[in-house]
């Protein structure tokens, strides 16, 4: 088997052509390194067995970056047989930088330029042939876009392998270094590597540390060695090895620039040149990204809602599929595992409803990576983000978070694997679950509904426009405490040419992402859901209210026996196991038609009711049938009190569960918010997923007094004993709560730690609640109303924002420069 | 000797990067960055006189567009200061 490593710089179209050749679907985005996650793939070429391992792209070959590392990893780990590099045919001369640095591994290199239809189109002329008598190389034209160089790829692979026993390694003078160089490979006596002990040699003098340290782990004292030789370099230079290589590589690349290419079109401005006189011009750069924000959020977020409307029937009918097959109630008794049936269809169906909202959004994110336009993003908004510690880069990440009101921070979190400093990206993660996530928009339309009427408009704008503060402030905090010491990355970023995306690379993208959506948080959540439900069961009820429920489910059954006894139809209906088998066609029914759509789904559910038994069918639908009618009405009013009952049975449950047990034990606690126990079962389980919390708070304040129909904001208003103070207290510790389940198991495959999920459960809710008190205490001692404490409450974070944001700049990012004194001698 | 040059450069005006405005093309005299910053920009093309052409400054007035090596690249004033320059 031939073990082939895929090389190239950023943006030089490397993944289309390892998909071209290699035939399997890979990652393509026009973002500096979004590939860094390996990826491979075996296939034939002709008799052989290739695998391809693609390494992530890196501008050069030192390890000063994630991707570096990884790709310098790979080389030495795995010891490929043959290098295969990718080189933009548009950009030759920075990209032949990484040439001279893979030809110096000392192993057999393919060059594939790449994107030669682009270099045609910009009258750049390459002379290949000369190119690969100057390296000593196979140099291949290919346009992975277009599909073009695969068979003269495989076959430069081939060649190369057949010719293996005549390879000769490939040197670069280095002039003033060669001595140095040499001396160094004299000493390594007990180093033993699969890759030229030059190429290690001028690693460990450039000071790459990655390499040193592995070299000192076979040979002690070579670190020193390496040092001492750098030293005497500088003296005699004047100059450091890896300023001094660099420009021998680049002169380097320029020689064969200067023999090998012509460009007709030289100063030519380019249609990327005019492109950018718009999008970054001063004044119309940030209008325009606004809209390009706009567009997105509303193209995802409220179009794919919309869209949920279409695809929710389907879900549905899932879920009723799933009733129909589960054993059914008898009357009250509702056996566990129909509950936990429907408890997991629901659990699943919360989820997958997004499912459209997150194809369009990731679609859409993917036409911006292969446009170009999210670097441009980041240079237009840098500065405001990097004064809180973020990254130009955070824009999208915090959009779709919910900048605006209600996004959703799964693709948010997803979204921040582009960036490249490290720390910025931490705080990015962090920050992002404080945005208007779209689950609880609900929850404050029903608070806002209960107790703001009249102030409805001006509480909405608090809330949705102080998350974006918020956000700000933690990532300051956050980047200026915990994630002090991470690494960072000076921002020296390519701005790509802009490229039309093609339909294929966009649409499998988006499935791609949904596809991981589906598999690793789905399947997560799930799981989590199994948890809650026996939270939310046990232990349940004891024997004197089981039998006071039962009584009252008896009570039900007389009214209804007492009711139907004139009818003829009565002998059908005098059991227990009859009316129940009866109660439960009629709801099933019930629940068929609300999702039946149209005149036919509606005749289609009725005449498959009509087949599966006549007689009931009468009573569902009595029609002239005067003694069915006698049947029809206690029918339904039976159904409502069995509906109750249920309810009332459930609520207790909720109470005595564990769950219940936990909210009760916090209250003492969180009464200094202002929260009661059923408000902490409402948060608790809202971190399973958010829309519960406002399934749960409307479910516990629903009580008898309640008249038939009462919207869940009427009876939270009547039955729960708050004021509007509370409901602020409420709503503060929602805008900072933690993120719901599904989020937290992005935040841990994307941060690739379980503590950073724990903080990032911990860090929100102790914030919040701390908010939630000091603010409700502050309103109860100098009797504020709700409006006045959401008032200083977003007058607070407003001002806390400014004032971290006007802070000046104390520190740079990173060591570098000239030592201070010299600095000084400057001036 | 390294004094010395400073002096040199300072007679002839050199200019820090992040001084230049739009428009205009210099050439590089000297990096002056160290560690991870230098290996960048010394991986990104920003070699002793290499000239780069000032495209334009963001519309927060940071970072700004070089074009270095003939393609495009941002690069933040604080970054830009560490990078010593002459008019071509």
């Amino acid at each position: 088997m031939i073990k082939v490593a895929l090389a190239g710089q950023p943006n030089c179209g490397k993944s289309t052509v390892f998909n071209m050749i290699s035939g399997i679907y890979q990652h393509i985005a026009n973002y500096p390194g979004v590939t860094v996650d390996k990826k491979s793939g075996r296939f034939k070429a002709g008799d052989r067995e290739v695998e391809l391992v693609d390494l992530p792209g890196t501008y050069s070959f030192s390890s000063y970056s994630a991707e570096e590392r990884v790709a310098k990893d790979v080389i030495l780990e795995e010891d490929p047989d043959i290098i295969v590099n990718v080189v933009d045919a548009s950009n030759i001369k920075r990209n032949l930088y990484l040439t001279f640095q893979l030809l110096e591994i000392g192993k057999p290199v393919v060059v594939v330029l790449n994107m030669m239809d682009v270099a045609a189109r910009r009258g750049i002329e390459i002379d290949s042939h000369k190119m690969a008598e100057l390296l000593g190389c196979p140099v291949v034209e290919a346009s992975g876009a277009q599909g073009k160089g695969k068979e003269e790829i495989l076959q430069a692979l081939k060649l190369i392998w057949d010719q293996k026993s005549s390879f000769e390694e490939f040197r670069l003078n280095y002039e003033g270094l060669e001595p140095f160089i040499q001396k160094l490979q004299r000493d390594f006596t007990k180093i033993d590597s699969v890759v030229s002990s030059r190429w290690l040699a001028i690693k460990a003098l450039e000071q790459d540390m990655q390499i040193i340290q592995k070299l000192e782990k076979m040979q002690r004292g070579i670190a020193q060695k390496a040092k001492e030789y750098r030293l005497q370099f500088h003296e005699v230079l004047d100059r450091d090895p890896e300023s001094f290589l660099a420009a021998l590589r680049f002169d380097s690349a320029d020689i064969i620039y200067h023999k090998c290419v012509v460009e007709k079109q030289k100063d030519h401005v380019t249609a990327t040149d005019i492109a950018d006189r718009f999008i970054l011009n001063r004044w119309l750069a940030l209008p325009f990204l606004f809209l390009v924000m706009f567009g997105i959020y509303e193209l995802s977020i409220v179009m794919g809602y919309k869209i949920t409307d279409y695809t929710w029937p389907l879900l549905a009918a899932v879920k009723n599929f799933t009733v129909d097959i589960l054993p059914a109630a008898n009357f009250t008794e509702v056996p566990v595992i129909t509950e936990f049936g429907i408890w997991m269809v629901n659990s699943a169906n919360a989820l997958l409803n997004y499912i459209p909202i997150f194809l369009i959004l990731f679609a859409l994110i993917a036409i911006l990576e292969d446009v170009g336009y999210m670097p441009r993003m980041a240079f237009i908004l840098d500065r405001l983000f990097r004064k809180f510690g973020l990254h130009g880069q955070s824009t999208l990440p915090l959009v779709l978070g919910g900048a605006f009101v209600g996004g959703c921070a799964v693709p948010g979190v997803m979204a921040t694997k582009g960036i490249a400093d490290d720390r910025a990206r931490m705080a990015t993660i962090l920050t992002v679950p404080y945005m208007n996530c779209l689950a609880k928009v609900p929850f404050y339309t029903l608070l806002l509904g209960a107790f703001f009427k009249a102030e409805m408009a001006l509480m909405m704008f608090y809330i949705s426009t102080v998350t974006v503060f918020i956000a700000l402030i933690v990532a300051k905090i956050l980047t200026s405490t915990v994630l002090k010491t991470r690494e960072t990355a000076p921002f020296v970023m390519e701005l790509p040419p802009y490229h039309l995306p093609t339909f294929k690379g966009v649409v499998l993208r988006a499935f791609e992402r949904v596809w991981i959506y589906i598999k690793k948080v789905v399947t997560i959540v799930l799981a989590v859901a199994v948890i809650l439900f026996a939270l939310l069961q046990f232990p349940g009820l004891d024997e004197e209210r089981r039998a006071h429920y039962a009584q009252k489910s008896q009570e039900a059954l007389s009214y209804f026996d007492n009711r139907v006894r004139g009818s003829d139809y009565y002998a059908l209906v005098d059991t227990k196991e009859e009316v129940s088998r009866l109660l439960n066609f009629y709801d099933g029914y019930k629940m068929k038609r609300m999702t039946a759509s149209g005149k036919e789904g509606a005749q289609a559910v009725d005449s498959e009711y009509k087949a599966l038994n006549p007689e009931f069918f009468k009573f569902v639908k009595p029609k002239g049938d005067a003694e069915a009618r006698k049947i029809n009405r206690p029918l339904r009013k039976l159904s409502r009190m069995r509906k109750k009952i249920l309810m009332d049975i459930k609520d207790e449950k909720v109470e005595n569960s564990l769950l219940g047990m936990a909210g009760r034990s916090i209250e003492p606690f969180t009464q200094y918010a202002g929260f009661d126990w059923k408000v902490n079962v409402a948060f608790l389980s809202s971190f399973a997923a958010r829309e519960s919390a406002v399934a749960t708070l409307g479910s516990i304040y629903e009580n008898n007094k309640t008249k038939e129909g009462a919207r869940a904001e009427e009876t939270m208003a009547q039955n729960s004993g708050y004021t509007p103070l509370h409901a602020t207290a409420m709503i503060i510790f929602m805008i900072l709560t933690p993120p719901c389940i599904a989020t937290m198991i992005v935040v841990k495959f994307q941060t690739g730690s379980y503590r950073w999920m724990l903080f990032a459960i911990f860090f929100p809710i102790t914030l919040g609640i701390a908010t939630a008190i000091t603010v409700f205490q502050m309103g109860v001692h100098s009797s504020l109303n709700g409006v006045e404490a959401m008032t200083f409450f977003y007058v607070s974070v407003l001002l806390t924002a400014l004032v971290l944001g006007l802070m000046p700049q104390k520190r740079i990012n990173w060591s570098g420069g000239l030592p201070q004194s010299k600095v000084r001698d400057l001036h | 000797m390294r004094r010395a040059r400073y002096r040199k450069q300072k007679r002839e005006g050199f200019k820090r990067l992040s001084d230049i405005s739009s428009g205009e093309s210099v050439k590089i005299l000297r990096v002056n960055a160290r560690d991870k910053l230098l290996y960048k920009l010394l991986d990104m093309g920003f070699i002793d006189g290499t000239v780069i052409n000032v495209i334009r400054e963001a519309p927060l007035f940071d970072p700004m567009e070089l074009r270095v090596q003939n393609y495009l690249v941002s690069l933040r004033k604080s970054e830009a200061q560490l990078i010593e320059v002459e008019r071509v």
